[in-house]
């Protein structure tokens, strides 16, 4: 069963059958404040695991999205092109960045309880 | 420890996110920055700005006052409100403050970092004054609903004593100046400590909405106006800032040579408004790489209104061109300079 799993550095994952469905936290989010834009990667680019994938513009401060995983870009969210608030006002389900394969797939990231302590 | 206004209790139950704001514990946002900014735009919404400096400076003291500020405040009726700016000897912004005009004191407000520099100023110049940060509360209500929202809840009508831009009256221990730093009509409420709960109540049961530091950032952005430490310093003439209209050449003040010198040469800094077209932000310290002349950002944000990318730019000499690329973040990325403001 696919759960719900987070970084450290506040992005979070959802791992199936070797794809990787990739946002970032509530609480992130809240501590970015308004995001106004954002640039994603390519489909088919490729990432090493803790590099930067994601640019999050917000009205505060600009925040990098790193790649949980070496991975391979195989979607996007083209709806936060145009609205980037859905990060903010649904980050773990609408807001959505990116979806992408990992080759192996490794235990990384703490579950939502060790998340939600990790941040409190 | 943290300063913190006298509402802070009160602005706390509306649960916002505080930051350190040069030394005192503010509200940043309280429902999001942007929805605050379009609260502003659109309706009413209140910011707290009890942090800023406030001296009660006696009406006699005028002719002194007037030497460290570069508009004439002789020239001002009473009962107005005159935005000015105090300078260096060399012309350098001290600070931009703003005050209001009775016919027996003066209120001047000055931002909250500066606070301890305007309190010297005055004190070199042997003026008499009082802080009166510690018995009052400066809250700043501003949209284009404010004034049909708010006028009958005082025992001033709004409407009729207070129709003008700049106008202030003084009635039962509170002021009112039709003033602010949105860009949108409102007004400006200095108010005794005993009686500003009461002022809260009033804006929640007229729907009018707390906003944080975050918005008053766009807003006045947005609105084409500077901000102390970002667009104004010590090093920065009112002239090379852009306002030329806030200098009164015909009375005696500190930098007046300076300024007359460089409205002659043209030989000075120049600020400059700029509106980028692509998805990114310039931030304070993102530099020009494409004119003759050094250009550093001071400013920049999103627009809510433009939905664009906007700030300013501060050049070491006139720029030749409108096309610019700044460099933002190791991308080169064009902007343009535009003349006028942003909105409005």
């Amino acid at each position: 069963m696919s759960v719900i799993r987070y970084m450290k550095t506040h992005e979070w994952f959802i791992e199936t059958d070797d794809v990787i469905k990739v946002g970032i936290s509530n609480y992130a989010q809240g501590e970015l404040g308004d995001i106004v834009f954002i640039t994603l990667p390519d489909v088919n680019s490729e990432y090493t695991a803790g590099t930067a994938i994601v640019e999050l513009e917000a009205t505060k401060t600009i925040a990098e999205v790193y790649a949980p995983f070496d991975c391979k870009v195989i979607e996007i969210n083209l709806s936060l092109e145009t609205e980037p608030e859905l990060i903010n006002s649904d980050p773990l389900i609408e807001g959505w960045l990116f979806k992408a394969t990992i080759n192996k797939p490794v235990k990384v990231g703490m579950n939502e309880d060790e998340y939600f302590k990790f941040i409190s | 420890m943290l300063n913190r206004t006298n509402l802070f209790n009160r602005l706390k139950k509306y649960d916002p996110k505080f930051i350190d704001f040069n030394g005192w514990d503010m509200p940043i946002s309280f429902e999001g920055t942007l929805k605050e900014h379009m609260t502003v735009r659109e309706n009413a919404g209140f910011f707290d700005v009890s942090h800023m400096g406030r001296f009660n400076i006696p009406t006699d003291n005028l002719p002194i006052l007037n030497t460290i500020i570069c508009g004439d405040l002789t020239k001002k009726s009473n009962n107005t409100a005159m935005y000015s700016m105090i300078l260096n000897q060399d012309g350098g912004i001290i600070d931009d403050v703003i005050i209001w005009k009775f016919t027996n004191f003066l209120i001047l407000i000055c931002n909250a970092s500066n606070t301890e520099a305007v309190t010297e100023c005055l004190t070199q110049k042997n003026l008499v004054f009082q802080n009166i940060n510690m018995n009052t509360s400066l809250i700043a209500i501003q949209g284009p609903e404010v004034i049909r929202k708010l006028e009958n809840s005082f025992e001033i009508p709004l409407s009729f004593e207070c129709n003008e831009q700049f106008s202030i009256i003084f009635s039962n221990k509170i002021i009112i100046a039709r003033t602010g730093y949105t860009g949108e009509d409102g007004i400006e409420i200095l108010i005794s400590h005993n009686d500003d709960i009461k002022l809260m109540d009033i804006l929640d049961e007229k729907l009018i909405k707390p906003c944080g530091l975050g918005a008053r950032d766009t807003l006045r952005l947005e609105a084409s106006l500077p901000l102390y430490g970002q667009e104004l310093n010590e090093s920065i003439t009112p002239i090379e800032a852009g306002f030329e209209w806030v200098v009164d050449f015909d009375h005696v003040f500190s930098g007046k040579e300076r300024l007359i010198s460089q409205m002659s040469s043209g030989d000075h800094k120049y600020l400059r408004k700029f509106v980028i077209n692509e998805r990114i932000i310039a931030r304070h310290g993102d530099v020009v790489v494409s004119q003759d002349t050094h250009g550093v950002v001071t400013s920049g944000n999103y627009s809510p209104i433009l939905k664009k990318s906007i700030g300013f730019v501060m050049f070491q000499s006139k720029p030749d061109l409108d096309i610019i690329k700044l460099k933002i973040r190791n991308k080169l990325i064009d902007g343009k300079l535009i003349k006028g403001k942003f909105i409005g």
